[in-house]
């Protein structure tokens, strides 16, 4: 667990994130599915190894959790952004484009 | 932020794991059947579908897994683990667990007591503002610097000095009396007080908390009488009444209006005048009053140096600094003026001055008890060593199957880390109660004695040191555990074969540096002993048993200095206390004398011969006291030649007793007797003339031989006479008597001493006595911890060595000689440490030697003593392992394993 899989984390804290932004409350299942949609299954994600990642930002307090019934009327946990995490999507998104521009820069052929 | 929040969330999963794991069941299943009827509805088979949505989930038990490590604190819970683990092992072997912890107790128990005393008297600053640049100022003069390095300060000095210096903000002029205190128609007590120029408290930087402080005009000769009291003052006279202002106190019999209240924990210490004048007891001072100088202080430039300074430095000057301003100072008046005396200056921190007499005595205390648990941790890390390599199969198991060697580390330091907790705990218990007694010992005189208590830095002082004593003892078990290589250790048969040659090297270098150190306290506790019987032992010049003291303060309205006929009152009064006295049962004679006995120089003066005209830097200095006939025989002091007081003097009282060093130094080779002295009866310019020599004796203390000048009370009766009583009764039963008879003559007079002259010798070498007493228990306990560490590690070696010792006896060898190669073994370490101890003692007892009285600190008697005590206790604690090593049956020990 040490630094080298920030980046990754911190992708994944983003992708949450954000599909909390646009599609509001949602469960475990519907944010993995998401993520795998946007990513057109490119991503390949376990979609087990999203839990870690939403219990993180939970003890952060950027998003909160609620069990609550599903639009197939199965119970299942649901998570909402909350307003600290809702500012710090913009900070975070300033942060992951600033190392992708970078990471950019790095991967362009050189002249 | 952040991390803040994420740790506190991770505290709080710690105590929910249960029901966090449930959730987390339960939201995988929820998640699971999400998928299935997702995957159902698009045509997947039921069965199908469930396995699919299990494969995209990924490893259920690794997210749990990582999931919980996000969740709690996994480091704490190992941890708990091996915590849980050290305690199941020693919970395995409760006898070297009570010993570890009993040790750990005593040790840091008496460490954090003795650290509570030096933490308050010497650590903690002042309740002033920035106390840091108060400092206490007293003059020099250049010709008496040999025998008073400092004396008290002189009036005008104070006011010239006050006006001129550039390196002081402020300073005040103050004097510490006892007042003489009641409250409507109550006995008068004797209360600590201070009398002081009104800007007292702005230089200290302290304001009242109900109330005003001193104005300039309360300081003027017939301003109406006021005083400020302490917030404890405030509790005890006026039940914290919050209406006091304006309420008055009977001060020295006259009323005094109380015109404000300190706040709550603003004490002042007792400044001595001087180094060599003892500040006696101090009383907790509780009332201030303006000081109304007398004229005579503002004219004199040679006399009345009867005062303390105080001064605050301005801000970033040193003292260094403002010591070379005011000394330039005082030189330049010295000359200026003309004066035939040489002025100089000596400037001291406050916090340093108060506490002079007492922090070397602390400190090397601290030091001794700081050594015992040093001694305490070896002991222990000896012990830990050799369970170290008893769990060495264990420890190899757990490398083998991988752990870190930080988790080994960890792994063994838990053991001694749960050890210091619980024995820090206790330490803590019985430091609260060691305080008690240390208290009870030290002496009264020492400063803010009364704010000693077990506080915050106390505790966390504690807790520091039991964790550092758990890695001083528990690291090198710890470290050892490291160099274990799983194959040798697991391969061995026996785990006494394996390493066991270097564990008994760190065993040995162990055992030798305890003994060093024992060495070192040994022979200060017994140099401290000598030093204390020698003081004790030696001739005094006086015979203190059987008599009893009672000193009474003539402060009280009858008695005022204003009256014409004082002199005759005063001596009234006397005379009537010891005509009463003498016919109490029992009573032999009954004495008066102006400073009780043993309580340092007071009424120091010089001798002045006017047939013998000489500078006043070569004139000897002398204790002046008033006495009456029966004080050499109260006493018991000889008359070596001459004659004492008759009432034929009392037509012409100015005749005067001499001792015999006063006779030496002041009449140097010639019959003093017959020989006039001037300026010493005060208000007079008589001379008198010397009509006897007495026997020289410790009156002022035990240490010094004084220079005495005895007169007769006729010629001047004291303000504070004290009654010395020689009676066959016991002094319980003459107090309340002597008590009864002072207030039968008069009830407005305070009485602040009556005791026995025994008890006033006990408490003028209560400082010795103290230390004495703790270093000698200190070097108790380290010689038992010593013996303990020797035996344990014998005992140890010998069960090692079972098989060894079982071959030879099989062999043949005589059991004799099995006690003789235990013991030489034994000695080894035990003669090395002593050696060390000695050569450690030649650089550290030097520190010792301004705490011995008369005793040289290469005392060969001393150090031969405690060489001896610690070789004889060794070696006795190295016989009974050996007898156990004879004693072992060779089929037995043959069969074993």
């Amino acid at each position: 667990m040490g630094d080298k899989s920030d980046v990754l984390q911190g992708t994944l804290d983003l992708m949450v994130l954000k599909t909390l932004e646009s599609m509001g409350p949602l469960h475990g299942y519907g944010i993995a599915r998401r993520i795998e949609q946007i990513s057109s299954n490119a991503f390949s994600l376990n979609q087990g190894t999203i839990y870690p990642a939403l219990l993180r930002l939970e003890q952060r307090g950027w998003i909160k959790s609620e069990w609550g019934m599903s639009e197939t009327n199965r119970r299942a946990k649901f998570y909402t952004l909350s307003r600290i995490g809702r500012k710090k999507i913009a900070e975070e998104t300033e942060n992951w484009e600033r190392i992708a521009s970078t990471m950019a820069r790095f991967l362009a052929p050189s002249n | 932020m952040d991390w803040i929040r994420v740790q506190l969330a991770r505290i709080a999963g710690l105590f929910r794991k249960g029901s966090l794991d449930l959730d987390l069941d339960d939201e995988f299943e929820s998640h699971i059947e999400l998928a299935v009827a997702e995957k159902v509805r698009a045509g997947v088979p039921a069965e199908r579908a469930r396995t699919e949505a299990l494969r995209e989930f990924g490893g259920v038990t690794q997210v749990r897994e990582s999931y919980r490590m996000q969740r709690g604190m996994p480091w704490m819970a190992q941890f708990g683990r091996d915590a849980r683990f050290a305690f199941r092992q020693l919970r395995k072997s409760p006898g070297f667990s009570l010993t570890a912890i009993l040790t750990l107790a005593l040790s840091i128990g008496a460490v954090t007591s003795v650290f509570s005393v030096v933490q308050t008297i010497l650590l903690k600053p002042f309740n002033f503002r920035e106390p840091g640049r108060l400092v206490i100022v007293r003059e020099v003069e250049k010709e008496f610097l040999r025998t008073a390095p400092s004396i008290p300060v002189n009036y005008r000095h104070y006011l010239r000095l006050k006006r001129d210096a550039k390196t002081l903000e402020d300073a005040a002029i103050f004097q510490q009396p006892g007042f003489s205190v009641s409250q409507s128609g109550d006995r008068p007590r004797i209360i600590g007080g201070i009398s002081a120029s009104p800007n007292f408290l702005r230089v200290l930087g302290v304001q009242p908390m109900l109330g005003r402080d001193f104005a300039e005009s309360d300081a003027v000769k017939g301003a109406p009488a006021v005083v400020l009291i302490t917030y404890n003052a405030w509790r005890v006279f006026f039940q914290s009444n919050p209406s006091v202002l304006g309420q008055t106190l009977r001060m020295n019999g006259d009323p005094a209006t109380v015109i404000g209240v300190l706040p709550q924990g603003v004490r002042f210490p007792k400044v001595a005048l001087s180094p060599s004048i003892a500040s006696g007891p101090s009383n907790e001072e509780m009332i201030l009053e303006p000081l109304i100088p007398d004229p005579y202080f503002l004219k004199n430039d040679q006399g009345g140096f009867n005062f303390s300074v105080v001064a605050r430095l301005k801000q970033g000057v040193s003292v260094e600094q403002a010591t070379s301003e005011l000394e330039t100072l005082q030189r330049a008046y010295s000359a200026a003026a003309h004066l035939p005396i040489h002025l100089g200056i000596a400037v001291t921190p406050l916090s340093e001055d108060v506490t002079a007499g007492i922090s070397a005595v602390l400190w090397l205390l601290f030091a001794a008890v700081a050594g015992v648990l040093l001694i305490a941790c070896v002991n222990l890390a000896n012990l830990q060593l050799a369970r170290a390599v008893a769990a060495e199969r264990e420890t190899a198991v757990r490398a083998a199957l991988g752990a870190s060697k930080g988790r080994l580390m960890i792994a063994r330091l838990a053991e001694s880390l749960l050890l210091a907790c619980a024995g820090g705990l206790a330490g803590i218990a019985l430091a609260l109660g060691g305080l008690k007694l240390l208290l009870a010992l030290v002496p009264a005189n020492v400063p803010r004695l009364n704010e000693v208590q077990v506080n915050m830095p106390v505790l966390l002082f504690a807790a520091g040191l039991s964790i550092a004593a758990a890695l001083l003892f528990g690291m090198l078990p710890a470290l050892r555990s490291l160099h274990i290589h799983p194959q040798a250790a697991l391969q061995s048969n026996s785990s006494r074969s394996i390493n066991s040659q270097e564990g008994a090297r760190t065993r040995n270098i162990l055992v030798a540096s305890q003994v060093a150190c024992t060495i070192v306290l040994l022979i200060v506790t017994s140099l401290v002993l000598r030093s204390f019987s020698r003081l004790l032992k030696q001739d005094r010049g006086f015979n203190a048993s059987h008599v009893t003291l009672g000193e009474v303060a003539l402060f009280a309205p009858q008695y005022g200095d204003s009256k014409p006929n004082i002199a005759a009152i005063k001596r009234a009064f006397v005379e009537r206390v010891m005509l009463e006295m003498r016919r109490l049962p029992g009573v032999q004679s009954v004495a008066i004398t102006s400073a009780i006995p043993l309580t340092g120089e007071t009424w120091v003066d010089d001798l002045t011969r006017p047939d013998h005209p000489v500078p006043a830097a070569q004139r000897p200095l002398i204790n002046v006291r008033w006495i009456n006939p029966e004080y050499l025989s109260t006493m018991q002091i000889p008359l070596v030649s001459g004659r004492n007081f008759t009432a034929s003097d009392l037509a012409n009282p100015y005749v005067a007793l001499i001792s015999e060093r006063t006779a030496r130094e002041g009449f140097p080779g010639e019959n003093p007797i017959g020989r006039q002295m001037s300026e010493i009866v005060p208000d007079s310019q008589k001379t008198v003339t010397v009509i006897g020599v007495v026997a020289d004796g410790r009156m002022n203390g035990l240490k010094d031989i004084a220079n005495m000048v005895y007169l007769p009370y006729w010629a001047y009766t004291p303000w504070s006479p004290t009654f010395l009583v020689r009676s066959s009764q016991p002094s319980a039963a003459l107090i309340p008597e002597m008590r009864r008879v002072i207030w039968s003559i008069d009830p407005q007079v305070a009485i602040p001493a009556l005791k026995s002259m025994d008890d006033q010798l006990d408490e003028s070498v209560s400082t010795e006595r103290f230390q004495t007493i703790v270093l000698t228990s200190f070097g108790a306990a380290a010689l038992f911890l010593a013996l303990l560490g020797v035996y344990g590690v014998q005992a140890y070696s010998v069960s090692l060595r079972q098989q060894e010792f079982g071959i030879r006896i099989a062999l043949g060898s005589g059991r004799g000689a099995l006690i003789e190669l235990v013991l030489r073994q034994a000695a080894l370490p035990v003669l090395a440490g002593v050696c060390g101890g000695l050569a450690l003692a030649a650089l550290a007892l030097r520190l010792l030697r301004s705490l011995l009285y008369e005793t040289p600190v290469m005392d060969p008697y001393a150090i031969g003593a405690s060489v001896l005590v610690l070789l004889v206790a060794a070696a006795l604690a190295a016989i009974l392992p050996a007898r156990r090593a004879a004693c072992i049956d060779p089929m037995q020990a043959l069969r074993i394993e």
